[in-house]
């Protein structure tokens, strides 16, 4: 006599992760896997924003937060903020700043993606050289410029002088009439790569066969330029642009390394005043509010990029 | 047979002249592309090659007046002076462990949350990735007071432990947004194969998709670990004392009120440098894979 045995149905060994299977599990499983990031975004960037623009409309000095006694005074910080003509320079050498870094950027970096997009032998190696003041981390390129720009004995000078541009050394960055343009040169070096690599990802994605039919209907380079590569990166070369402004904004390092703003406020921008009411003057109230006008420069900005972005991937 | 050899002669004469009178110009062509690459290349270079050659220069050498393009002679008197001063490893050491926590939380967190927006319908799943990026374009300078004064509140003031959260502030939200993007690319029916196989959620993200996400991971890492590395604001504002400082932060020290030692100075950018430029030229093409998404075929 045998014994007819079932045979047993066939189940995996449970484990703890079953939870999540069925049921409220199932429902709450994505939830869970969102929480931490979400949770640690809200509290280190939307926290800090609404405090840092609520701030703004606060008498609040690091005495006056010591003994907890700050008022709020309504837009009195911004209207402090534009009596003083110290942001007056800044905003325009704000302005300088941005459009040189931006139109210089764009105008080399298109140059370049332009030379090493074409397979010639060799590409490799000029391909990363040209990406070495992307790689170099930007405190040490900051400090390796300010070396080179030394008055007394800089390479630059020293270049300048052999090259007939100059008859004698200069402090580039110890005068007030060179001291913006100096750090710019270093900021447009260090951008440059980036803005080559962007615009080198979209040349690459222009189908041969457009140009093909330029070259066959007789059209010469810098017409097939003009008329059909450009058009076809546009939307990339826009966001280039963008996202050159916003770094270009947010560039603390290459001044206040070089030059901390001055000489006489001539290199400040909006952001190193603001560093400096905040920390030098520990004027917090007045900081928030020229951060505060940052922000919704740089959020105008964020959200013309990510327009942009959805054009591309709609494009 | 003989005409029509001699007529394709000189069909073939024809053409040689044809492209004699081409070449000039093709061959000018030539050397305005090399010419102009290599200025382009000097252009980028040379200040990468003023830092080492400096580093390598004695002091006499250094402060030559005027200064010469190569060095005199080499020396690593300038690394020996800086790597036998007690602060240089001190400052290795924070900028190591600030830069390892950063990544491990940062990449922990951005995984699962990056796979679950990718993946899954729920309430905010659409508004949430957007939200993410527009996390990284605030700028730091609004957040550096309100930083400045919560961490004076909790007492982390002046400490490594201190900037692990501010670091992770803007990091955190672009490496949501990129695991989203690589998550995505991976293909749904790989998950559900290995449902129907019988493995759990979790099971299926741990033992099929995380790997084949891994090029992602792998170029998202990188990418916060340059960045942690290089921070000098928020160190240069939350980090007072000494033995606290980062890499960063202790190279723009050794800038003196009246006098620099510049030698020194640069052995430190290089050396500061070196692991960022080797993790570059390393994982290049490893960073491109993951960042253009071929990393997985669909």
């Amino acid at each position: 006599m045998t014994i007819a045995r079932a045979p047993r149905p066939l189940r995996l060994r449970p484990t703890w992760s079953s939870v999540f299977e069925t049921g409220l599990g199932a429902r709450v499983y994505p939830y869970l896997m969102v929480f931490p990031a979400v949770l640690l975004v809200l509290g280190v960037v939307v926290y800090p924003v609404l405090s840092g623009i609520s701030w703004s409309f606060y008498d609040v000095t690091l005495r006056k937060l010591n003994s907890g006694s700050f008022t709020f005074v309504g837009f009195k910080n911004f209207e402090r903020v534009f009596a003083d003509p110290v942001f007056v320079r800044a905003s325009i050498n704000t302005l300088v700043w941005v459009i040189l870094n931006v139109v210089a950027q764009l105008g080399l970096g298109l140059a370049l993606a332009l030379l090493l997009h074409r397979p010639v032998r060799g590409i490799g190696f000029f391909r990363s050289g040209i990406l070495v003041p992307w790689v170099v981390p930007s405190v040490v390129a900051v400090l390796t410029w300010r070396w080179m720009y030394d008055p007394s004995v800089g390479i630059v000078n020293e270049m300048l002088v052999r090259l007939g541009i100059i008859d004698s050394y200069r402090p580039w960055l110890g005068d007030t009439a060179t001291s913006l343009y100096a750090v710019t040169v270093e900021s447009i070096w260090k951008g440059t790569p980036f803005v080559m690599l962007l615009l080198l990802a979209a040349l690459q994605l222009v189908p041969r066969s457009i140009l093909e039919a330029a070259s066959m209907d007789g059209a010469s380079g810098w017409r097939k330029l003009w008329y059909v590569i450009l058009p076809q990166i546009r939307v990339s070369f826009a966001i280039a642009a963008v996202l050159t402004f916003i770094l270009t904004v947010n560039n603390f390092n290459a001044i206040w390394l070089m030059t901390e703003g001055g000489p006489l406020n001539s290199s400040e921008i909006l952001f190193t005043l603001a560093y400096k009411y905040g920390f030098q003057r520990f004027d917090l109230g007045l900081a928030s509010a020229v951060a505060t006008m940052l922000f919704v420069g740089l959020v105008i900005a964020t959200t013309l990029y990510l327009k942009l972005m959805q054009a591309r991937e709609a494009d | 047979m003989s005409l029509s050899v001699a007529s394709s002669t000189t069909a073939a004469a024809t053409k040689v002249s044809a492209q004699r009178k081409v070449r000039p110009k093709l061959a000018l062509k030539r050397v305005l592309l090399y010419v102009s690459l290599w200025v382009a290349f000097v252009w980028s270079v040379f200040p990468f090659y003023w830092m080492i050659a400096t580093s390598l220069r004695a002091k006499a050498d250094i402060f030559r007046r005027p200064p010469s393009i190569v060095p005199q002679g080499i020396t690593l008197q300038n690394y020996v002076d800086l790597l036998v001063s007690a602060h240089f490893w001190r400052f290795a050491m924070n900028s190591l462990i600030l830069t390892l926590s950063v990544t491990l939380i940062s990449v922990f967190i951005s995984v699962t949350a990056g796979y679950a927006m990718a993946r899954h319908r729920f309430k905010g799943s659409v508004m949430l990735p957007l939200f993410m990026l527009y996390g990284q374009m605030f700028p730091p300078v609004l957040l550096l007071i309100p930083f400045y004064v919560q961490l004076r509140y909790l007492g982390w003031l002046d400490s490594l432990y201190g900037l692990i959260p501010v670091y992770l502030s803007y990091m955190l939200p672009l490496c949501v947004w990129l695991m989203r993007g690589f998550f995505s690319q991976v293909p749904h029916s790989l998950e559900d194969a290995a449902r129907m196989d019988g493995c759990t959620r979790w099971q299926a993200f741990w033992k099929v998709i995380l790997p084949m996400a891994q090029p992602g991971i792998v170029a998202v890492a990188t990418w916060v670990m340059i960045h942690s590395w290089n921070e000098f604001l928020y160190a240069s504002t939350f980090i007072l004392s000494e033995k606290n400082r980062t890499l960063p932060l202790g190279l723009s020290k050794l800038i003196g009120q009246y006098t620099t030692d510049w030698g020194v100075l640069m052995a430190g950018g290089v050396v500061t440098a070196a692991p960022i430029v080797l993790v570059f030229f390393f994982l290049q093409k490893h960073l491109v894979a993951g960042v253009g998404g071929g990393a997985v075929k669909g």
